[in-house]
C-alpha cells in the first residue's frame, strides 16, 4: 500500500514530521520503505482495514490527532429499481448498487480526486473509474462503476461452473474454469465477482451514468481467483484480506459527494440488500489481558487505550468496529494494547524453563558425522525434487521436469560429485543425511545416510597418488562395521563424465548404523567461531607443483615453515604431495603442490610465474634447499 | 586441523572434512536452546493439511494454502510442510504441559529467487505454562539473539501476524551499516491452537518462536547468496571447518 506523507498529513490536525510518522508505523507493525516522502507499507495479511487512508489515520490516530470526517453526501436517495439477484448470498452476504446520472464531460478534477493524482504516480482513466479508484484509496471498499447504458437485462451473482469465455476491462481474454464467483448479465458475464469487471459494461469517458456496485465478498470464496488467472487486482487483493461489510452507504455516499464536486448529479438512486451485521462484542477481562502481555494496567489506562482505538465501551464489554474483523478475543485485544504502548516498552521477565530430563540432540546422526569429518568427508544438503519416477509426486512442481520427491540420496550426491570434478576437484569425500520416504503410509519418514567419494585419497604425500576405491572406504568404515555394508561402485558409462576415476557410494538407514557409532569420539570439532566467508572466483585455477632437494635435514622444518607461512592474494592452496628421504645420498625429496587463482580474471602465466618466483627465491635462499633442474643451482 | 609427524618427517595434515554451514548453525541454535531447557522433537517433512494448516488456526482462506505458494503431493493428501510449527502440535498433543520443545529441519516453501528458495530450515520453539507472557518471551529472544549476535546487538520487536501466535511479533537487529535486518518471528501461541491440541488455554498459556536457519547463517559467516549453500561447491563447503 503506498500512501504519501502529503495525503497523511491533510488528515492530521498537528504536523508531525516524516520520521516521526515512520517510527510510530514500525510500533503499530506497519512495516514499510520510504522513497521521496511516499511509504510503501506491507500491511499484514489481517488487517485489511488499514489498506486505505482512512485505515492507516485510524491507527495512527492513536498517537496523532487526526480529522477521520470526510464530508459525504447528506441527502435522501430514492430506492433503485434493479432487476438483481442474487445466488450466491454465501459469497457475497452483503452488496448495493448506486445508480447516479451527469450529463458533462469532466476532465478538470478537484480536491481530493485532483490530490490522488497529484501525490501518488496514478493513472487517469475515466471520471466515474478515477472516482472509484480514489475510494478504494481512501476507504478501503472496491467499487466498480458499470455503464449504466449497458446494463440492459437481468443481472445475477452466482458461482458458475464450468469453462467460460472472459474479456476482462482491460481487454484481456480469460478462459474461466471450475467454479467462479460471476456477474451475469442475463447470460453474459459482465465480472468476475470482486477480481475484475468486464469489457462489455465497463465505463468509457463517454459513460454519462453509472451503476457503482458496493459489496461484501466472502474472504474464502475469493482467495486464489486473482493469482489463478493471473489478473493483477487491487480490488482481490482488499477482498482476500477482508473488507468492512459495514460500510456501504457511507462510501456510496462519499462517491455521490466527490461526483457532486464536479458535475450536477440529474438522477440518484440506491439498491440494498443484506443480512443485519452486529458489532462484535468481547468482555473486557484487564486480569487475562494483563497476564498475556505480563503487565499490570488498571482498567482506566484500559479505557482510555482502548478510546483512542476507536472501540468503544460499555460495563466493561468492548464493542469492536465492524471494519475489525482480525479482532475476536482478548489475545488480539491484548496485541491491541502491546502495539499502542510498544512492544519495545514491555519490560523483560526472567524466563526459567524447568528442567525435566537430560536433553540430547540427535546423537546417533551427531556421531556419524563427526565420523565423517574426521576422515575429510564434507557435509551436502541437496534439494529433494528429482525426475525419477518416485512414491511421492508433486501435485505443483516448481519444475515440471522434477516432479518427484527422492526416495534415495544417490542422484544427487553424483550430481554433487561431478559438479566439483568439472570445477577440477581431484579428492572428492561426500556425505549427506536426509529424510526420505518410501511411501506416504509412514508418517515417521527415515533418515538416510548418503556417502559418496572419488579421486585421491587425500592431499598429503602419503595419500596423493592412491586412489579411492572401495578398499579404501571399507577401511575407513572397518571400525563401525560390526556388520557388513554395502559399497557399491557407480560405474562411470552413463555419466557425463571423461574421468575414470573408480566412484565408491553406499547408503544406509540411520537406524541401521552399527550401535557402537555412539561410542565414537569426535577428533575435529564443529567450528564454534563464525568463519567469514570469501567469495568463490568462478574463474578456473591454475597448479604448479615444486620438489626441492634438502641435504640438511634440520632445514626440512624451516622449508616447510617458510613455504606454508607465504601470503599471496593469488595462493588458494599448498600441500605437500611428495616426500622420500634418500638414507643412501643423505638427502631429502619433498614436492609442494600450490594452487593459485584470480578472483577477478582468468589467472595468466605470468601472474602464475611471478608468485612461483618469488616462492622459488624465498625457498633458495635457505641454506642446503635446492631445486633439482633449476638452471641456477645452488 | 591437527599433525603428527616424526623426526626429519613433513608434517602429516589430517585433512578434515566439514560440517554443512546451515546445518551447523541449525545445531548451534538447538543445542544453545536445549541449554535453556528445551526438548528437542521430531516430525516428518511431509505432513497433511491437518497438522500444518488447519490445527495451526491457518484457515482455508489464508494465502498460505494457495497452490502457489505450498506444494501439494499425491493429489492434495499431504503437503510438503511449510514450518516446522507441525511438529510442536504433534508434540503438544503427546505430551501434557508445562513443556518446552524446539523442532529444526527442512521446511518448503513454492518459491525460488535469488532471495528464496523452495527448502530452506527452520528452528522452532514453544513453551506452554502457568503464567507465560509477552515479557517472557522478550527475555527468552533477548538470550538468544545476544548468543547469536553479542551483548551489544541492538533490538527492535514489530508487531506482525501469524495466525497460531496473538500477540505476534517480528524481532529486528540493527547493522553495522544501521539498517535493521529481521531475524525471528515469534508471539503468545493462540489459545485456539492450544485448544486444538486438547490444553486448557484459561490455564495454561505459551510462548513460541522461529527462526529462519539461512538468514541468521548469511548474517554471521557473510554470505551474500542463499544459493551458494545448496551448490554443493567443495571451495564453498571447506571454508566452514
Amino acid at each position: 500500500m503506498k500512501v504519501s506523507y502529503k495525503s497523511l498529513l491533510r488528515n492530521f490536525k498537528s504536523k508531525p514530521s516524516i520520521i516521526e510518522i515512520s517510527n510510530k508505523l514500525f510500533q503499530l507493525g506497519h512495516e514499510h520503505e520510504l522513497e521521496n516522502s511516499i511509504f510503501d507499507i506491507e500491511i499484514t495479511p489481517n488487517r485489511g482495514d488499514c489498506l486505505s487512508l482512512q485505515g492507516l489515520c485510524r491507527d495512527l490516530g492513536v498517537f496523532f490527532d487526526i480529522d477521520h470526517k470526510k464530508n459525504i453526501y447528506q441527502g435522501n436517495l430514492d430506492i433503485l429499481n434493479l432487476d438483481f439477484k442474487n445466488d450466491f448470498i454465501e459469497g457475497c452476504p452483503n452488496i448495493s448498487f448506486l445508480k447516479i446520472k451527469i450529463d458533462e464531460h469532466i476532465s478538470d478534477y478537484k480536491g481530493d480526486l485532483k490530490n490522488y493524482f497529484l501525490d501518488l504516480p496514478n493513472k487517469k482513466n475515466n471520471f466515474f473509474t478515477d472516482i472509484s479508484n480514489y475510494i478504494s484509496f481512501e476507504t478501503g471498499q472496491p467499487t466498480h462503476c458499470y455503464d449504466a447504458s449497458k446494463m440492459d437485462g437481468r443481472l445475477t451473482l452466482k458461482l458458475l461452473e464450468g469453462s467460460h469465455q472472459f474479456d476482462t476491462l482491460l481487454g484481456d481474454k480469460i478462459n474461466l474454469i471450475d467454479k467462479n464467483m460471476v456477474f451475469l448479465l442475463d447470460d453474459n458475464i459482465i465480472n468476475l465477482a470482486g477480481v475484475m469487471g468486464g469489457q462489455n459494461t465497463s465505463c468509457t469517458k463517454k459513460t454519462r451514468e453509472v451503476i457503482v456496485e458496493c459489496a461484501y465478498f466472502n474472504p474464502e470464496k475469493l482467495i486464489g481467483t486473482s493469482i489463478k488467472y493471473d489478473i493483477q487486482s487491487d480490488a482481490a487483493y482488499k477482498f482476500e484480506r477482508g473488507v468492512d461489510p459495514k460500510c456501504h452507504e457511507n462510501v456510496l455516499r462519499r462517491f455521490i459527494k466527490i461526483v457532486s464536486e464536479h458535475a450536477d448529479i440529474k438522477s440518484l438512486a440506491l439498491f440494498s440488500e443484506g443480512k443485519e451485521i452486529k458489532n462484535k462484542i468481547i468482555d473486557l477481562d484487564i486480569e487475562i489481558i494483563n497476564k498475556i502481555i505480563g503487565v499490570k494496567f488498571k482498567m482506566d489506562q484500559y479505557k482510555n487505550y482502548f478510546k483512542k482505538l476507536g472501540f468503544s465501551i460499555e460495563n466493561n464489554s468492548i464493542h469492536i468496529p465492524s471494519h475489525r474483523s482480525d479482532i475476536n478475543t482478548l489475545n488480539d485485544l491484548a496485541e491491541e494494547i502491546a502495539r499502542v504502548v510498544g512492544y519495545d516498552n514491555i519490560n523483560l521477565q526472567e524466563l526459567k524453563i524447568p528442567r525435566k530430563k537430560k536433553l540430547t540432540n540427535n546423537q546417533i546422526e551427531k556421531k556419524i558425522k563427526a565420523f565423517l569429518v574426521d576422515n575429510g568427508f564434507y557435509e551436502v544438503i541437496n534439494f529433494p525434487f528429482t525426475k525419477n519416477k518416485s512414491k511421492i509426486k508433486l501435485d505443483n512442481p516448481l519444475d515440471s521436469n522434477k516432479k518427484y520427491f527422492r526416495d534415495q540420496l544417490k542422484e544427487s550426491l553424483i550430481n554433487n560429485l561431478l559438479f566439483n570434478e568439472r570445477r577440477q576437484k581431484d579428492s572428492i569425500k561426500l556425505f549427506e543425511v536426509s529424510e526420505i520416504y518410501s511411501s506416504l503410509e509412514e508418517t515417521k519418514s527415515e533418515k538416510v545416510l548418503g556417502v559418496i567419494a572419488s579421486g585421491r585419497v587425500g592431499k598429503n604425500y602419503l595419500d596423493f597418488s592412491k586412489k579411492i576405491n572401495k578398499k579404501y572406504i571399507k577401511e575407513i568404515f572397518s571400525p563401525l562395521t560390526e556388520k557388513e555394508f554395502y559399497f557399491e561402485e557407480i560405474a562411470r558409462d552413463s555419466l557425463d563424465t571423461k574421468l575414470r576415476d573408480p566412484i565408491i557410494y553406499f547408503e544406509i538407514k540411520l537406524k541401521d548404523l552399527p550401535s557402537n557409532i555412539i561410542e565414537y569420539n569426535s577428533v575435529s570439532d564443529s567450528p564454534k567461531d563464525f568463519i567469514q566467508y570469501k567469495q568463490i572466483s568462478d574463474f578456473p585455477s591454475s597448479k604448479r607443483d615444486l620438489s626441492f632437494s634438502i641435504k640438511d635435514f634440520s632445514k626440512l622444518d624451516q622449508l616447510q615453515e617458510l613455504i606454508f607461512s607465504i601470503k599471496n592474494e593469488l595462493l588458494k592452496d599448498v600441500f605437500i604431495f611428495d616426500y622420500y628421504k634418500d638414507t643412501k645420498n643423505n638427502i631429502i625429496k619433498i614436492g609442494f603442490r600450490f594452487t593459485l587463482q584470480s578472483e577477478k580474471e582468468t589467472i595468466t602465466d605470468i601472474q602464475v610465474d611471478n608468485v612461483m618466483n618469488n616462492i622459488i627465491e624465498l625457498a633458495l635462499s635457505l641454506e642446503s634447499v635446492d631445486i633439482p633442474g633449476l638452471k641456477n643451482e645452488k | 586441523m591437527s599433525s603428527s609427524k616424526e623426526i626429519n618427517q613433513p608434517r602429516l595434515i589430517k585433512d578434515f572434512g566439514a560440517y554443512h554451514p546451515i546445518n551447523n548453525m541449525r545445531d548451534f541454535i538447538m543445542d544453545l536452546l536445549i541449554s535453556f531447557g528445551f526438548e528437542v522433537v521430531d516430525g516428518p517433512e511431509i505432513e497433511t493439511e491437518e497438522f500444518n494448516f488447519d490445527m495451526l488456526n491457518i484457515k482455508k482462506s489464508h494465502p498460505a494454502r494457495q497452490m502457489h505458494d505450498t506444494f501439494y503431493i499425491n493429489k492434495k493428501s499431504h503437503v510438503l510442510r511449510t514450518h516446522t510449527s507441525p511438529v510442536q502440535i504433534r508434540g503438544m498433543l503427546e505430551n501434557k504441559p508445562p513443556f518446552a520443545f524446539i523442532s529444526g529441519g527442512k521446511v518448503y516453501r513454492k518459491d525460488d529467487d535469488a532471495t528464496h528458495l523452495p527448502m530452506f530450515h527452520q528452528v522452532e520453539g514453544i513453551y506452554v505454562d502457568k503464567d507465560v507472557n509477552f515479557g517472557n518471551l522478550k527475555d527468552l529472544i533477548f538470550k538468544i539473539v545476544h548468543n547469536l549476535f553479542g551483548k551489544d546487538v541492538k533490538l527492535r520487536f514489530r508487531p506482525s501476524y501469524f495466525p497460531f501466535t496473538e500477540p505476534s511479533a517480528e524481532v529486528d537487529i540493527l547493522s553495522k551499516d544501521n539498517k535493521w535486518l529481521e531475524i525471528l518471528g515469534c508471539g503468545i501461541v493462540n489459545p485456539i491452537v492450544l485448544e486444538n491440541c486438547n490444553i486448557d488455554s484459561s490455564n495454561f498459556n505459551g510462548l513460541a518462536f522461529g527462526l529462519g536457519v539461512e538468514r541468521i547463517a548469511m548474517l554471521k559467516h557473510g554470505v551474500k547468496d542463499i544459493r551458494e549453500f545448496y551448490k554443493s561447491n567443495l571451495d564453498f563447503l571447506s571454508q566452514f571447518k
